[in-house]
């Protein structure tokens, strides 16, 4: 499958789009990698053998309804030109990512993330900060904890000594080897997407009608969630969704010969899993990009037209929302 | 059989346990010859003896133990190490193997892997080093019903080449491939495979274009087992699946006690409903194929 008619490089002076996503970070903490593995399905083991070049222009890469993530250069090339255009941190539906490589020294980049804060922030007092503290995987659980609590705590307090507002700022654990990057990254276009709150509310009440255990909206390419109800998410719950639907993307190519992502068509896939235990899983298409992935019992799952006839209702208001 | 290093445990871990071609990296070199029984379709059980390939055991084998080594053989798995150094002593290996089973096994059926196939990567280059052993052990392979694979346990040519070897062994396949035929036929389905339970190998299917679908099917097997893995990491073991759209529906449902059925219908008229009413009907019947041999030999 080929993804680069996505991408385009698009100059510094180009507008941005509306809904966006910047990620930003010094040269070499692993943004362009996070974009490669999320938006071009690279796997992660082939992304460590290739040499990417740096970053000379941001890249555009298209999400789901109407969101932009923006891959810029490293922050010290983007120094040279004279620092970030305060501009592109306005408006409403702007988010920044800030990538920081946890297996090198953080000061630098820390400092580099305070001066863009103070810009950003100046633009727009409500842009929602997600820090990245990426490349976790060489970490043992208690240097992760460690490396968090660190760089949390100093973040913090240097956003206190200058009085910034840091209401807004989130942390995140994570690495291209497992599930926490896309988990990560639905965390933070969740908060985007319109009517974020109703979508929720609409997957609360479909879980609590079919019983069910838990649904996350998402896009079947990316695996990103846009939505989900809001009962806590297990990360190895969500992990083992991706990997169903990775499998059944590979075994509908095998035997039909075509995914369920024709791109023209909604074809009204469907699909269920069971397990040897009490859990079952089912996945309705919503449209073309998007599938309800829902989790529960067995007992609800077998009465599945009920389960059925719900998805479709539901499916249905999403689709309005979303148009 | 095959000399240290060439990945004789390595392929009977990848494919009788759940290891991974990564989980290979920690095998030690194996202590003499280690015995495993692997239940395999109903009532053939297989014995695999797992020969150390370090000098100090094949001289034994080949000298006092040749008869109980080679005695009672109903297949040898010969597996030439690609990267083999002095290719000349690695025939002279084979021979010796060959005219202790002419002595001892003289019906053996003799397969020989062409092993780590997958350290050449052009696709022209691999043909053309299959054909060049296939030529040279041919040569030396008198008397003995033998076939050459080339294989790796980084792709699905190992099970390519376990598929093959475990289908010559079902005694009753002839029978179980005409049913399965007609299974497909009746409920309008356009393929239907079998594979084992625990191995996931390709049993028989039903498709008759066989170079093209059954790489396809080794791929399914590959994807299923993989998935089978994620499930176990939740404690959630896997079951079945089923995908339907406007299309076509796809079905992999346990089967018999050791089988499972993959049934793909591309039909749109044929309702997925059916078809499963049509598995599950089917299953009892060839309860009795699959499981248990004599019932229809
Ligand atoms: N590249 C590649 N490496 C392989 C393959 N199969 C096995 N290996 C590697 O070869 C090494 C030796 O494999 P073993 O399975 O222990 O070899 P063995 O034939 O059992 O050796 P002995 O027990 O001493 O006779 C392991 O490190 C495997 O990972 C293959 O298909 N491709
Ligand atoms: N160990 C580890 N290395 C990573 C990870 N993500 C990226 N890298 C490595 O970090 C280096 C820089 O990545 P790149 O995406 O080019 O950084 P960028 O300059 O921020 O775009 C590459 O050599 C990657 O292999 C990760 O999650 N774990
Ligand atoms: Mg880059
Ligand atoms: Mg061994």
């Amino acid at each position: 499958m080929s993804d680069t008619d996505l991408t385009q490089g698009s100059q510094l002076s180009e507008p941005l789009a509306d809904r966006r996503i910047l990620v930003m970070g010094m040269p070499r903490s692993g943004k362009t990698c996070i974009m490669q593995l999320i938006f071009e399905d690279k796997n992660p083991y082939d992304l460590m053998d290739q040499l990417i070049p740096p970053t000379m222009v941001r890249t555009a890469y298209d999400m789901i309804s109407g969101i932009t993530v923006y891959d810029f250069p490293g922050i010290e090339d983007l120094a040279d030109v004279g620092g970030p255009d305060p501009e592109i941190f306005v408006g409403p539906n702007t988010s920044l990512v800030y990538v920081i490589d946890a297996q090198n020294e953080a000061g630098k980049s820390l400092a580099e993330l305070l001066a863009l804060i103070r810009v950003a922030l100046a633009a727009n007092p409500a842009l929602p900060v997600n820090v990245f503290i990426h490349k976790i995987d060489g970490l043992s659980e208690e240097l992760k904890m460690e490396t968090q609590q660190g760089i949390q705590q100093r973040v913090l307090k240097n956003m206190g000594f200058e009085s910034l507002d840091s209401s807004n700022v989130q942390f995140f654990l994570t690495t291209v080897f497992t599930e926490t990057i896309r988990e990560a990254m639905s965390r933070v276009s969740l908060r985007m997407v319109p009517r974020c709150d109703y979508l929720e509310s609409l997957l609360n009440s479909f879980c609590s009608k079919s019983s069910l255990d838990k649904v996350f909206l998402l896009d079947v390419r990316s695996k990103i969630y846009l939505a989900t109800d809001s009962s806590p998410t297990d990360p190895q719950l969500y992990q083992f969704a991706c990997k169903t639907i990775d499998t059944i993307g590979d075994i509908s190519m095998l035997c039909a010969g075509l995914g369920p992502e024709r791109d023209d068509e909604v074809v009204m896939q469907r699909t269920v899993v069971t397990m040897d235990t009490n859990m079952r899983l089912f996945m309705y298409q919503v449209n073309l990009e998007l599938s309800l992935l829902c989790l529960g019992p067995s007992a609800v799952v077998k009465q599945q037209s009920l389960l059925e006839f719900n998805a479709a209702k539901v499916a249905k208001a999403i689709r309005q929302i979303l148009q | 059989m095959g000399r240290s290093g060439a990945g004789k445990t390595s392929m009977r871990s990848v494919i009788f346990t759940n290891y991974t071609a990564h989980d290979t990296r920690r095998l030690g070199a194996t202590i003499d010859v280690e015995h495993s029984t692997v239940q395999f379709m109903g009532d053939l059980s297989l014995n695999i003896w797992d020969c150390g390939g370090q000098h100090k055991y094949l001289d034994n084998y080949l000298n006092e133990q040749k008869e109980n080594i080679f005695g009672n053989v109903e297949v040898l798995i010969y597996v030439f190490d690609l990267e083999t150094t002095n290719q000349e002593s690695e025939y002279e290996l084979y021979d010796e193997c060959l005219q202790n089973l002419g002595l001892y096994s003289r019906d053996a059926k003799v397969y020989c892997l062409v092993h780590k196939i997958d350290k050449i990567l052009d696709d022209d280059m691999k043909a053309q080093t299959i054909a060049r052993y296939e030529r040279a052990i041919k040569k030396r392979t008198k008397g003995f019903d033998m076939e050459v694979f080339g294989t790796s346990i980084w792709d699905h040519t190992i099970y390519r080449a376990w598929s093959r070897i475990v289908y010559k062994l079902i005694p009753n396949m002839a029978t179980i491939e005409r049913h399965l035929r007609n299974f497909c036929e009746l409920t309008e389905a356009s393929e239907v495979v079998l594979f084992e339970r625990a191995t996931f190998l390709v049993v028989c299917h039903t498709t008759v274009d066989e170079t093209q679908s059954l790489n396809r099917y080794m791929n399914v097997s590959q994807a299923i087992k993989d998935y089978r893995r994620t499930c176990q990491a939740v404690q959630a073991p896997f079951h079945s699946m089923e995908v339907r759209n406007r299309y076509y529906s796809i079905f992999v449902e346990p089967f018999t006690k050791s089988t499972y059925i993959l049934v793909i219908t591309t039909d749109p008229e044929v309702e997925p409903a059916v078809t499963k009413a049509n598995i599950n009907a089917a299953r009892s019947h060839f309860v009795k194929l699959a499981d248990n041999s004599e019932v229809l030999q």
